[in-house]
């Protein structure tokens, strides 16, 4: 016994020793919230698995840090004024992760499958208006499309058009959802739906291009946990981080807090079909009604910009419009004018997550003040998804008021408005649950779609913009911020406004 | 005994096949549309017919559960309509670290609620006893998601000692299986308690003491082996449970287990993954029920004989 217990203390002091795992000095850990489903970039529908694919795949076109549309495996397009014809001149030289070269005919491959109904891609929709593509030389592809859409270079932008090895995908078939091939500045090592590890692509088209030798990323739902990884040095870039935590982290000297600006913007969508808020008095009113400063500091513990258009700032053909100020008189005022000196009762719908009733519940604070009686019904996303966007007639609709959000990830004005605000995308087709319906902001829209000129664009949307600001089919409230943390010793690793990574220029000091 | 095991058996098979329609119709009946979920916000309703085709879910509710029961007997239990990968695959890679987890939680658990649920009842009244109850109420009473995180405060963050979580060796273990642990020992210990005390009053231990049977046998042979019966169902159905994963400990630590797959599975309305899930732990339950049982036979001799 005398012999053993100090053998016992050795033993215990090595083990101990070796518990603090020794990283390799160019290894990149980022910790995320969730899982990764799979892989398949035509089929993923959350920008966390966009991210990871980010690593490996790339598309004709991409997003720097800004969500600025930037050229990536396409060195230019031209496209005709009638926005269905793009050629794209293809980059020369670059390689798939399996040797295969990137050429025009791969694209057509990539293309031709996300098309293809019989795939049951979820992304098709990016392309369901291409009538074919052709391949004018190895390094010229042409699209043809059954009808006008100046937004379609966003759409090549868009991970759901990344471009996968055709020989990947003809040995995997379904399973290059767990095998990813494509032309990125990380290969493939391993997949679990919580952990997925990629190491340097020695061969990637950028020169210098990239810094770190592995990045990881690792699932950690708990953000208290997330936080202690960043800690412990487990890991060296963790998103999101809570505004409860930007403070701790500030106050630890080797982490940094990155914040950057989103294009996730936060609103109240009023069922515009439905008494009160057909009258427009009624939803300037609630306009006037809401503290929009107040708003983002107590819900968002003031990380988040006050919405002074009907999409956020960093959105393409993003146009100005100013702000509905806060001022209750008013707010009582229009009310009366519209018939409801003593306000009324309504319903106020959102998801159950904490920020969501929060939020809510301010709302109803300030509501109430102007003689708006709410009753806050925060619903499970699955029965929340039913009721807003399986309903098939418009007078079926029983949504009054719902707390909502919406990112557009094309990085455009038209996703960022179309699917919202347009006559013809009432639910179940699309997601304008406010029943919103304007001639005149209907036009714009589609002459936003019309052409790939880029000032015809800009003025179309900004007429559209306006039109919307007016007619307040929304009580405007807020744009998020992004929060992340990060070890000083990194660098080159960006939080993009749509809420996905860019890990490409990552530096390890 | 063999008579026993087989005629329980085929109950099980019939308890099965009534949990398997009860699962099925039941996970149909929640609202919402799985397709629409699965498909996600930037999907357009030509998105969401692709996915519902995929899923499976055309058809007539019987004509689905009958698809449904021909492949589950086959083995062939579908694909997860969320990762497009066959569903045991994805149970399959969470099953270990659930049962690891699920047997070094368990396994401390046990030893630590016994021992003190005994010392208790041996000492009760005395001090030994009034600590022993204190710290099993506040077992119960710490929640899980705090305690987790302070022991990663402590072990991993300030004394670097063992990972914050992550399934990678042994010592990604420890801590989720003391959080785990915790209230399984609390909550053993009181009942063994109990028991003890219960059993300690009858008249056969106070015939055995009087007989001048030594204090350590008329504790572990006469008393505790009595008092045994329903601690081993309690142990029996806290295994049951655990093994159907520990969601706030799963999501505390980044553990790969069945709880956080069932609960991401419900939100999105992933019927193949739930029903298949809910069918492995009724399996589970069962087959501890039957081994329960036979231990009550190995404990209790009275029990043989009928």
């Amino acid at each position: 016994m005398s012999q053993l217990f100090p053998r016992l203390i050795l033993a215990a002091a090595f083990t101990v020793a070796g518990a603090g795992s020794a990283i390799a000095a160019k290894d990149l850990v980022i910790g995320v919230e969730s899982n990764m489903p799979h892989l398949d970039p035509a089929n993923t529908n959350d920008t966390l698995s966009q991210s990871v694919e980010r690593t490996m795949y790339q598309g004709l076109f991409g997003f720097d840090k800004e969500m600025k549309l930037i050229p990536a495996l396409a060195e230019k397009v031209d496209v005709d004024e009638t926005a269905t014809e793009f050629v794209f001149h293809l980059r020369h030289g670059v390689t798939f992760h399996d040797g295969t070269p990137f050429d025009a005919d791969a694209v057509k491959v990539n293309l031709e499958r996300v098309m293809n109904p019989d795939n049951h891609l979820s992304r098709r929709s990016l392309v369901s208006m291409v009538a074919h593509v052709d391949v004018l030389d190895p390094s010229t592809v042409k699209v043809v499309l059954s009808q006008p859409f100046g937004a379609f270079v966003n759409n090549m932008a868009h991970p759901g058009t990344f471009m996968i090895s055709p020989k990947a995908l003809a040995q995997y078939g379904k399973d290059i959802a767990t095998h990813p091939v494509g032309t990125g500045p990380f290969k493939f090592v391993s997949f679990a739906p919580d952990t997925v590890k990629t190491t340097k692509n020695e061969s990637y088209w950028k020169p210098g291009l990239p810094n770190v030798d592995t990045v990881t990323f690792k699932a950690v739902p708990e953000s208290g946990s997330r936080f202690a990884m960043l800690q412990t040095g487990e890991a060296q870039f963790i998103a999101p981080l809570p505004a409860e935590l930007v403070k701790p982290a500030q106050a630890i000297p080797s982490l940094d807090v990155v914040i950057s600006p989103s294009i996730v913007a936060r609103y109240l969508a009023l069922n515009t079909m439905k008494k009160p808020f057909d009258d427009l008095r009624v939803r300037e009113a609630l306009n006037y009604a809401v503290d929009k400063t107040a708003f983002t500091k107590i819900v968002f513990n003031g990380y988040a910009t006050t919405m002074d258009a009907p999409i956020p700032p960093n959105l393409g053909f993003y146009s100005r419009q100013g702000a509905w100020p806060y001022d209750p008189a008013k707010a009582k005022a229009l009310l009366s004018e519209a018939g409801y000196p003593d306000g009324f009762s309504v319903e106020l719908w959102g998801a159950t997550s904490t920020l969501a009733k929060r939020a809510m519940e301010f709302l109803q604070q300030q509501f109430a003040a102007v003689g708006v009686k709410v009753t806050v019904v925060p619903l499970e996303a699955g029965v929340l998804t039913a009721k807003l966007w399986n309903v098939q007639k418009p007078e079926d609709a029983t949504m009054q008021m719902d707390y909502t959000g919406w990112s557009s990830s094309t990085g455009d004005a038209d996703w960022g408005l179309r699917p919202l605000l347009y006559s013809k995308s009432f639910p179940p087709n699309l997601f304008n649950i406010a029943y919103y319906h304007s001639a005149t902001a209907d036009a714009a829209i589609e002459a936003g779609l019309a052409s790939a000129d880029q000032s015809k664009r800009a003025a179309a949307y900004a007429q559209a913009q306006a039109i919307i600001w007016k007619d307040a089919p929304w009580v405007f409230l807020s744009v998020d911020q992004l929060i992340a943390g990060q070890s000083k010793k990194l660098s080159g690793v960006y939080y993009m406004p749509d809420g996905g990574l860019l890990a490409e220029e990552a530096t390890l000091n | 005994m063999l008579t026993f095991a087989l005629r329980r058996l085929g109950g099980t098979v019939i308890v099965l096949l009534t949990v398997s329609v009860f699962v099925f119709g039941f996970v149909r009946l929640l609202p919402g549309d799985p397709a629409r979920l699965v498909a996600g916000p930037d999907a357009t309703s030509e998105d969401v017919a692709a996915v519902r085709a995929e899923m499976g879910l055309e058809g007539s509710l019987l004509q689905q559960y009958v698809r449904y029961l021909g492949q589950t007997l086959r083995g062939d239990l579908g694909r997860s309509a969320r990762t497009r990968q066959p569903v045991i695959s994805e149970i399959g890679n969470r099953f270990m670290p659930t049962l690891w987890l699920t047997l070094a939680a368990m396994g401390w658990a046990t030893l630590a609620g016994l021992v003190i649920g005994v010392i208790s009842g041996v000492r009760r009244g005395r001090w030994q006893d009034q600590t022993a109850m204190v710290i099993a109420v506040s077992g119960v009473s710490f929640p899980s998601f705090w305690l987790g995180l302070l022991l990663i405060d402590l072990f991993s963050v300030r004394l670097g000692w063992l990972p914050t979580g992550g399934y990678e060796g042994w010592r990604s273990l420890i801590l989720p299986s003391l959080t785990l642990g915790a209230t399984v020992a609390a909550v053993l210990a009181r009942f063994t308690r109990s028991a003890y005390v219960e059993v300690a009053g009858e008249d056969y231990v106070r015939t055995a003491r009087a007989k001048g049977v030594p204090e350590r046998g008329v504790i572990w042979r006469h008393t505790l082996r009595n008092a045994l019966i329903p601690v081993i169902t309690l142990i029996g159905l806290e295994f049951g449970f655990l093994l159907g994963g520990a969601i706030v400990v799963e999501t505390v630590f980044a553990w790969p287990g069945l709880g956080r797959l069932l609960v991401d599975s419900v939100s999105l309305r992933d019927y193949p993954v739930i029903q298949a899930e809910i069918l492995l732990f009724s399996t589970e339950f069962v087959l501890i029920n039957l081994i329960v049982d036979m231990l009550y036979a190995v404990v209790n001799p009275e029990i043989r004989l009928r």
